[in-house]
């Protein structure tokens, strides 16, 4: 059983400010609509948004980041990090990113960055319209992958712990912690049961299997592909918004000695994997629009045993052409036979 | 590895000679800082500081660690500086990378080398590894094509390879002075030479000369198993992690670039 305790909010407080000694904080903010991790001040703690939905930043910004010098030995920030509101959907982006940059080879700034930072997540209860975690498997409030949880209720949290780091970030801190009682655990369930109804209720044109592989092995030469392109401006925003796409580029610094900088690449973009004598697997832009599905749903699978598709949407709200991953899976679903 | 190793950095190395090849082909020899040690078929990241890096397999003997041989065509930015070379200049090496080939997996079969153009420089290091030691294997040979007579590379060592192995040479097209074979590379293997079921062979080159001779190949009844294919693709990291090179879900820099067709031969778009 889950080691699970309420905390009032006066508490709850409390722990953030003796946090807030050890830690930079990067906590789940309001900017307009949207949430984004920024630093947290002591005096903004208020600011902090704790249900709602995912961040427009997945947490690749901070494991990964767009460019940087990979050439020189890693130097950690003055504090370690604290990811705070963290949702599921990027918790299960890390099962594709630890065994990425984790594997055979270890990528010594994932590794450090990664393991030097604790995550606190909390669960999603206003799933945004481009969301579909429980159409890939997953759900909107996290069941692994943290050190602390947090859902919240009534005027306080239910805190659960996941890892002995996440017991430590409690220690000295007993006199907050309450035995969660039978009531504060059904609510929590009532919560969650509703913030999953209303994925699902969002979701509720889009018909696809949840192994959706299923759908796209006969439908490699399918006309959807060439379809959906034609409002796709190449832009790689589905790649860069996207929890788990890693891929990079090397590049060397002009006129410096052996300085190399790593910067986030695109599938979509022509260049992406033309050799030095011209030659590319996928010349065609539709290749290229339907290797991102493949690899979602096909090859990260095969590489490291979990679906590359966590239903963030985070590249449905990127797209500038308005292309929906759901409506295509969809529509493949449709032609395949799986939906009639 | 040691989670503290960074696979970005570079072993410098000293740039002691070049040699021209082709018109559009130089030879560099490399000194490391340490001896690179490596395997027949693997590669490593040659950099050229303030420039890019770029993937080149060994073309010398791997018995050779101390002193590297990279055979290179000039054929983008960082090809054409480092053409512009000169011996003295400090290169960088990452690696080495890949699987390499398992010469023991071909003990005591006939060894056939199907080579297309700027590909004897990879089959070269695994040609050297594999004459050392012949009597390992019932034959080896050759088969080696070129567009023109201009093109072929390593064209000094061609008459004393020849007192070691069975080498065939043709080139696409030639003037009258040329007395070797005339026509693709494929041309060179005929039924009554090849011992199918005995035969290992290794398919290195231009993706369409790959593709045209493995189905030759299977034409003349080898096994997919026996056919073994050292894959190009554009490459970043090396390491597994950038996915550049990927052929469906397989990492040609790290699972690779070494596979036999019968790993292959189920993936689409694998000769693109």
């Amino acid at each position: 059983m889950a080691e699970r305790y309420y905390v009032g909010k006066a508490h709850w407080l409390s722990i953030l400010h003796a946090w807030l000694e050890t830690y930079t904080i990067l906590a789940a903010q309001a900017e307009g609509d949207n949430l984004y991790y920024a630093p947290l001040i002591p005096t903004e703690l208020s600011h902090i948004v704790y249900d709602r939905a995912r961040s427009v930043q997945p947490l690749k910004t901070y494991l990964i980041p767009p460019l940087d010098e990979v050439s020189s030995d890693y130097k950690p920030p003055q504090k370690p990090w604290m990811f705070l509101g963290v949702k599921a959907c990027d918790l299960a982006a890390l099962s594709i990113l630890d065994p990425a940059f984790g594997g055979e080879f270890t990528d010594p700034f994932y590794a450090q960055r990664r393991h030097g930072s604790l995550i606190v997540s909390s669960d999603c209860t206003a799933p945004l319209s481009s969301c579909f975690c429980t159409r890939v498997g997953g759900q909107p409030y996290a069941i692994k992958g943290f050190d602390l949880n947090l859902s919240r209720i009534w005027d306080g949290f239910v805190v659960e712990v996941g890892s002995l780091k996440g017991r430590q970030l409690l220690d000295g801190h007993d006199e907050a912690l309450k035995e969660l009682v039978k009531e504060e655990a059904e609510t929590l369930l009532k919560i969650r049961d509703e913030a999953r109804q209303k994925v699902n209720r969002i979701n509720s044109d889009f018909v696809f299997p949840e192994a959706v592989y299923e759908v796209l092995a006969g439908q490699r030469e399918s006309a959807v592909w060439a379809d959906y392109v034609k409002t796709c401006v190449e832009c790689g925003a589905c790649n860069h918004a996207c929890s788990t796409c890693h891929c990079y580029y090397l590049d060397d610094v002009t006129r410096a000695d052996f300085v190399k900088l790593r910067g986030w690449d695109g599938c979509q973009y022509s260049g992406y994997a033309v050799t030095a004598g011209g030659g590319t697997p996928r010349p065609e832009l539709k290749e290229r629009f339907r290797n991102r599905y493949y690899c979602k749903f096909k090859y990260l699978p095969d590489n490291y045993s979990q679906k590359g598709c966590t239903g963030c949407g985070r590249c449905i709200d990127a797209c500038q052409g308005q292309i929906d991953m759901r409506r295509v899976l969809h529509d493949l679903s449709v032609k395949s036979g799986e939906v009639t | 590895m040691n989670p503290m190793v960074n696979p970005y950095q570079v072993l410098p190395a000293l740039l002691e000679e070049v040699t021209i090849e082709t018109a559009a082909i130089k030879s560099f020899y490399l000194r490391p800082e340490r001896p690179f040690d490596f395997k027949c078929g693997q590669f490593a990241a040659l950099t050229v500081p303030g420039v890019g890096e770029a993937p080149f397999a060994m073309a010398s003997s791997a018995s050779h660690p101390e002193r590297l041989k990279f055979t290179v065509q000039r054929a983008g930015y960082m090809t054409e500086r480092l053409h512009a070379l000169s011996p003295g200049a400090r290169l960088g090496l990452r690696g080495p990378f890949g699987n390499g080939f398992n010469v023991a997996d071909y003990y005591g079969r006939h060894l056939l080398l199907v080579v297309g153009g700027v590909g004897f420089p990879p089959a070269r290091a695994l040609l050297h590894t594999a004459v050392a030691q012949k009597e390992r294997f019932l034959s080896i040979r050759m088969c080696y094509g070129a567009r023109s007579p201009e093109d072929v590379v390593y064209s000094d060592e061609i008459s004393a390879l020849r007192k070691e192995i069975q080498l065939d040479l043709t080139v696409d097209s030639a003037g009258e002075t040329w007395c070797e074979s005339l026509g693709v590379v494929t041309t060179l293997l005929q039924t009554d030479q090849i011992d199918a079921a005995q035969t290992t062979a290794v398919v290195i080159g231009p993706p369409v000369m790959m593709k045209f001779a493995t189905l030759k190949l299977l034409d003349l009844n080898l096994a997919p198993e026996n056919i073994v294919l050292s894959m190009e693709r554009k490459m970043y990291c090396g390491i597994g992690q950038c996915r550049h090179c990927m052929i469906d879900h397989l990492f040609i820099c790290k699972d690779g670039p070494v596979f036999t067709y019968a790993e292959l031969q189920n993936l689409p778009d694998i000769w693109e």
